[in-house]
């Protein structure tokens, strides 16, 4: 080479400082002219610098789009909370409702009877056991005592056949051990009516000559004076009259659904601690 | 032969991706230099006429794509290799702290040459840049460059380990 080897990295900087001066000084001249190695870049870069402001566009809104439904998943949670509070709400008030109006069922019940009356909350029930009985929250201390009547807002219940100080356990009519006087309403024929467990309760004692109909109505007789006369009992539901034998074998429905009570009203009657 | 036809290519690219991606890290006006370390670092160690060219194809690409006075960053850029070529001459260009230390010399250097140039080109004034942007971008690139250095470092061990040395003299 011409140039001396220990001078070729000074020739080598000096020819690419007067390259770069060179340019400078021109573009400095002809500031507004575009040469034709700047478009040629411009040309091959323009599209690369699209495609990735392209891509970091998209980036840039998925990770916005990301940060909305972050947002909008705390959001969701806040409202599911929110609407779990209100139906939560919503419930107790729909509970409180429908209490208030089975108490007052029971009001009217009560304002009904010349003597006093005491609502109770039903707080156990036992109705798989060979007797048919539930447990309330009122004992000897407010008033009642064994052989009270209960009642509901339907009809008759049954009667309190234990109390301790605070809760007593009426027996059901349904129970096979109750047996309660009763006449039906439209013919007065008069006859016992007996638990006969689940499947209800059934009209002893009624002569095969009196004429009764399946839908009549049974009340309670007031004749051992443990039960208030003409208190709703059920209705008949099937009647057989036997060859040879002589009552009617009557089947008589509750009035009252044992599965659902939750309140009741027990009479303080003068034949307490009766059997 | 393959390093002066994959050079332009790789510069263009590394260009473009200064300008687009690392802007977005960007703090305001402060950017990430990359090429300038580059330039710095083929200072260290590459020859004349390689760390030239590959000056020349950075500070041409970078003139092309966002200069306002074409061939600035092109003089710059080989001003600044030639410089890190006698620096490198003197001391040992390993150390991280020097490293850093010249890095943010050269961006402030480069920043007095863009605000010189303004000055007699244009006849603008932009002296209020050196503190507001020089100045902080030559502590981000003062930071950068001891790591990629080492980046810079490892790459070319692995690319081409025949041809690596530690320093070198002009």
């Amino acid at each position: 080479m011409l140039i001396p080897r220990k001078y070729q990295s000074i020739a080598v900087a000096a020819i690419l400082l007067i390259v770069s001066l060179s340019i400078l000084s021109y573009s400095a001249v002809n500031l507004t002219e575009t040469g034709l190695l700047r478009k040629m870049v411009l040309e091959v870069a323009a599209p690369v610098e699209n495609l990735i402001n392209t891509s970091l566009t998209a980036l840039h809104d998925a990770w916005k789009r990301y940060l909305f439904l972050v947002g909008m998943e705390d959001e969701n949670r806040k409202l599911r909370r929110e609407n779990a509070l209100l139906a939560k709400q919503l419930n107790q008030y729909r509970e409180g409702y429908m209490e208030g109006m089975r108490l007052q069922r029971l009001l009217d019940i009560k304002s009904s009877f010349q003597t006093e009356t005491l609502a109770a909350r039903v707080i156990d029930r036992k109705h798989t056991s060979l007797f048919k009985t539930i447990l309330i929250n009122k004992g000897t201390s407010e008033g009642l005592r064994v052989g009270f009547p209960v009642l509901a807002d339907k009809g008759i219940v049954g009667r309190i056949i234990e109390t301790s100080w605070h809760a007593s356990r009426v027996l059901l009519l349904i129970d096979e051990n109750s047996n309660i006087d009763a006449l039906i309403q439209r013919s007065r024929a008069q006859g016992m009516l007996q638990g006969a467990g689940s499947s209800g309760c059934n009209l002893k004692y009624i002569s095969r000559v009196e004429e009764v109909q399946p839908g009549d109505v049974v009340v309670t007789a007031g004749l051992a004076g443990v039960f208030p006369k003409g208190l709703l009992l059920g209705v008949v539901s099937g009647v057989s009259r036997k060859e040879g034998g002589l009552f009617q074998k009557i089947e008589v429905a509750p009035a009252v659904d044992f599965s659902r009570l939750e309140e009741v009203l027990a009479v303080i009657s003068e034949q307490g601690n009766g059997p | 032969m393959i390093y002066y036809l994959t050079l332009p290519f790789l510069m263009l690219f590394l260009v473009i991706v200064q300008i687009t991606i690392l802007d977005l890290f960007s703090l305001g006006r402060i950017g990430m230099e990359i090429s300038l370390i580059i330039v710095i670092y083929a200072g260290f160690h590459l020859d004349a006429l390689r760390g030239g060219i590959l000056s020349l194809m950075l500070g041409f690409f970078l003139d092309c794509l966002t200069s306002a006075i074409f061939g600035l960053y092109t003089l710059i850029y080989i001003f600044i290799f030639y410089l890190s070529m006698i620096v490198a001459g003197t001391v040992y260009g390993e150390k991280p702290l020097l490293i850093a230390i010249y890095a943010g010399f050269c961006t402030l250097l480069e920043g007095l040459m863009i605000v010189l140039l303004y000055r007699f080109v244009f006849a603008t004034d932009m002296l209020y840049t050196l503190p507001k942007v020089f100045i902080p971008q030559a502590v981000v690139v003062a930071l950068l460059s001891p790591l990629l250095f080492r980046l810079f470092r490892s790459f070319e061990v692995f690319r081409h380990a025949e041809d690596t040395r530690p320093s070198r003299r002009v």
